[in-house]
């Protein structure tokens, strides 16, 4: 019994801990605010305030806001009065209470939105966003859409590839019908083209785009003139610059790929091999197409960056660990995701502040297209959900409207033309813009596409490591691929 | 004991397990038998036992196989010794015991999978163990197939050695002093006490923790998903890993099920000699 008198204090605490998150949870006061009479209903302009993000931990960010109570205002006119959701949400409130849950992966743009999704809270309409790490919301977001029943969600993220496989099974809604007939009340017309075709699947859009996104490269210009080195064009062209810096004793790595993982392989692959003049993954009958003299010299090319510029460790640096190199002055150069370029100028996280210069994706192939794809992020709504569909897509398109989208393009890539060229956001959106205006395109919406993409990202790591020729691993991703897609039906 | 009490006492345990192990497994059993992937849940073609066949025959599965019997062979050794060198020596410790115990106890109290992330973060570029590697040695430290899966093990060593501790720390507290006294007296040394007096009296416990730590070996999965980020060069794939990525990225539900089912009888099989060894020792008591 000695002993545990020990633990007491220990106890103590415990109890104590329990009590306050007992009484700190579910704490958000609810705001009652006054509407301005309503007598039409064309939508306002929203107010764009950013928000701030409740940051629960490191597996995921969940954000959860308290209903806004609204009380319209008695309407002076005769027309029939017509309650608004609420000021920053100018929709029609719904007859009934309706409550819209919408998961997704968790980056600085999607919080933003995640926010402004919030801001509809209101006259008979609740919203909550749950914001995971990518893989947990996919997984959760696939079992949810396949599992059968009702979603348990009204919106749901998804990047290119889901567009496809979403879309293919009929989990999402087709929303042709909604984006004619809002097109120009929201003016859908100012979101680029791209991002309306990597929305579509075999003529049907699945979700409406809201985060844009490519690869550009990132280098530290002293370091550049230091040993007289224009800005490299072409992959060419860094593999030399990495030759003469090799010996530079103030970095670790002269030019750094992602390539820490069997999914940044794929993307990669894709760079190169389009860049090399190859086409899809997949034949129209989902045979594959990689297996060939551009696939080949695209993985012999990434092969050759890596024995020039990286070597084993750089095989090992993730995206995180790739900002923090060129954040800290230990990667001289890299081709990174534009969605992370913004931290460079981050005085909170980077020694380099102003010190890391943007330039277009370099070229695989010397004169050939940048080494860069055009991705988006959308949000979808599943065929599953309980809620009238027109009212999810009213609401998502409050979230994403231009002031919004205004808002979104200081942490990040917005897909509205107007916010993309308001000249709001970082020093690094003309690279962006001209690595996806000379980049590869997009990924071609296939649902079988995944099981290539799978396979790929378990051989070709091993051309890395130098296990395996490039010939080899394309013939096994393909003999991989054609085991899975066989045995699923994708080929005969 | 009346039979019909003890069938009173017996049932709720046995219906819940019932409910909560045996009813899940012959699911998976069942699901195993079927061709399923997100694409045809609502409509799974039976296939009979394809995929356990497809899952015995599969290159991948056998070499995830290989890492979680080095994993166990090598992590469960170490964690015993060490933990009943530490529980010994805790044992000895008379001020301060408690705050020991508190601090040995950390690694086993944080979440596994922040555990294995702040482990992660020390061998990140920026990290004590890469500053260490580069500032004091000299060297560049980055991970390859032999240090990934040393740093896995030692991981393990870190967040299951306490458990280990914790349990041989509470036999040695039940252990009579006059038994102790009475080989000391006898003249044996320390280590001869230990040989044949503290040992045998925590055989039963090693039996117990022994059966705990093969469970744990073979369904490690969060160390090794966050430790390798999932990258094919480490090789470096617990049985569970490559259960999720078939199931979760391939979508292969119906052989991720077929998987599993095999993992359990692949358990059941090593734990045999030890269920055996257990009951055996729990007659002896008795007896």
């Amino acid at each position: 019994m000695r002993n545990l008198r020990a633990f007491r204090p220990l106890g103590l605490v415990l109890a104590l801990m329990l009590i306050a998150a007992a009484c700190g949870s579910d704490e958000a006061d609810p705001t009652t605010t006054t509407a301005a009479p309503v007598t039409t209903t064309t939508a306002a302009p929203t107010t764009t305030t950013e928000a701030v993000m409740d940051d629960d931990g490191m597996e995921e960010t969940t954000t959860t806001t308290a209903a806004t109570t609204t009380t319209a205002a008695p309407t002076t006119t005769t027309e029939a009065p017509m309650m608004m959701v609420s000021d920053e949400c100018a929709i029609s409130a719904p007859d009934s209470a309706v409550t819209i849950n919408m998961i997704g992966w968790t980056f600085d743009i999607m919080e933003f939105y995640a926010d402004e999704l919030e801001k509809c809270n209101g006259e008979n309409v609740e919203v909550n966003t749950q914001l995971l790490q990518y893989q947990d919301a996919r997984d959760q977001m696939l079992l949810d859409l396949t599992s059968g029943g009702t979603s348990a969600y009204e919106i749901v993220h998804g990047a290119n590839g889901e567009i496809s496989e979403f879309g293919s099974q009929g989990l999402v809604v087709r929303l042709n019908d909604l984006v004619e007939k809002y097109w120009d009340e929201y003016n859908l017309g100012d979101i680029s083209q791209t991002a309306w075709d990597g929305a579509t699947f075999d003529g049907g859009i699945y979700g409406v785009p809201v985060v844009s996104n490519t690869q550009h490269l990132m280098y530290r210009p002293d370091l550049y003139e230091k040993y007289g080195l224009s800005v490299p064009a072409s992959y060419d062209d860094v593999i030399n610059s990495c030759n003469v810096m090799r010996d530079e004793a103030s970095i670790d790595l002269p030019f750094v790929m992602n390539l820490h993982a069997g999914s940044a392989w794929d993307v990669w692959f894709l760079h190169f091999f389009r860049g090399f003049g190859g086409g899809n993954y997949l034949n129209p009958d989902n045979t594959p197409a990689v297996n060939s003299p551009e696939g080949v010299a695209a993985v012999a090319k990434i092969k050759e960056v890596i024995d020039a510029c990286m070597g084993a460790q750089g095989l090992t640096y993730d995206y995180n660990a790739v900002q923090l190199g060129l954040q800290t002055g230990g990667v001289a150069s890299s081709t990174l995701w534009a969605s992370r370029a913004a931290a460079m100028d981050n005085p909170d996280e980077s020694d380099f502040v102003g010190g890391i210069e943007f330039a277009v994706a370099p070229s695989p192939m010397p004169g050939g297209p940048a080494g860069a794809s055009a991705w988006n992020d959308f949000l979808m709504i599943p065929a599953s959900a309980d809620v009238d569909p027109e009212i999810i897509f009213q609401i998502i398109m409050e979230a994403v409207d231009a002031e919004s989208q205004l808002g979104a393009a200081e942490v990040g890539i917005p897909t509205r033309d107007s916010a993309a060229n308001a000249g709001v956001g970082g020093r690094y959106l003309p690279a962006a813009a001209e690595s996806v205006a000379n980049g590869i395109g997009i990924f071609a919406p296939n649902p079988a596409v995944r099981l290539m993409r799978n396979a790929l990202g378990n051989q070709l790591p091993l051309v890395g490591t130098g296990e395996k020729t490039p010939e080899q691993a394309l013939s096994d991703a393909v003999d991989e691929y054609l085991v899975e897609a066989r045995a699923q039906e994708f080929v005969s | 004991m009346q039979r019909k009490t003890f069938y009173g006492f017996s049932a709720p345990s046995l219906v819940m397990m019932g409910a909560l192990m045996a009813f899940p497994l012959l699911m998976s059993i069942w699901l195993g038998m079927n061709f399923m992937t997100f694409r045809n849940i609502q409509t799974p073609e039976f296939i009979w036992f394809r995929n356990f066949g497809e899952v015995l025959t599969d290159t991948q599965f056998w070499q995830s196989m290989r890492f979680t019997l080095i994993y166990m062979v090598v992590t469960i050794p170490i964690q015993l010794g060490l933990g009943f060198g530490i529980a010994l020596l805790l044992d000895q410790v008379t001020r301060l015991r408690g705050l020991f115990m508190a601090a040995l106890l950390l690694p086993f109290v944080v979440v596994p999978v922040v555990g294995a992330m702040l482990f992660r973060s020390m061998f990140d570029p920026s990290g004590i163990i890469t500053w260490f590697f580069r500032d004091i040695l000299d060297q560049r430290f980055f991970f390859t197939e032999g240090s990934i899966k040393a740093v896995i093990i030692i991981h393990a060593l870190w967040y299951i050695t306490p458990f280990v501790v914790v349990v041989l720390f509470a036999g040695l507290q039940s252990l009579p002093s006059d038994q102790i006294e009475a080989a000391e007296v006898d003249g044996a040394k320390w280590y001869q006490s230990i040989r044949y007096v503290v040992i045998p009296h925590l055989r039963s416990l090693f039996l117990f923790i022994s059966l705990m730590l093969i469970m744990d070996a073979y369904r490690v999965f969060d160390s090794v998903f966050v430790l390798t980020g999932n990258n094919p060069i480490f090789k470096a794939d617990t049985v569970q890993v490559y259960n999720f990525e078939v199931g979760l990225q391939v979508q292969r539900l119906g052989k991720a099920n077929a998987m599993a089912v095999l993992t359990v009888i692949g358990v059941l099989i090593v734990l045999i000699p030890f269920l055996i060894m257990t009951y055996r020792n729990q007659i002896a008591d008795r007896e």
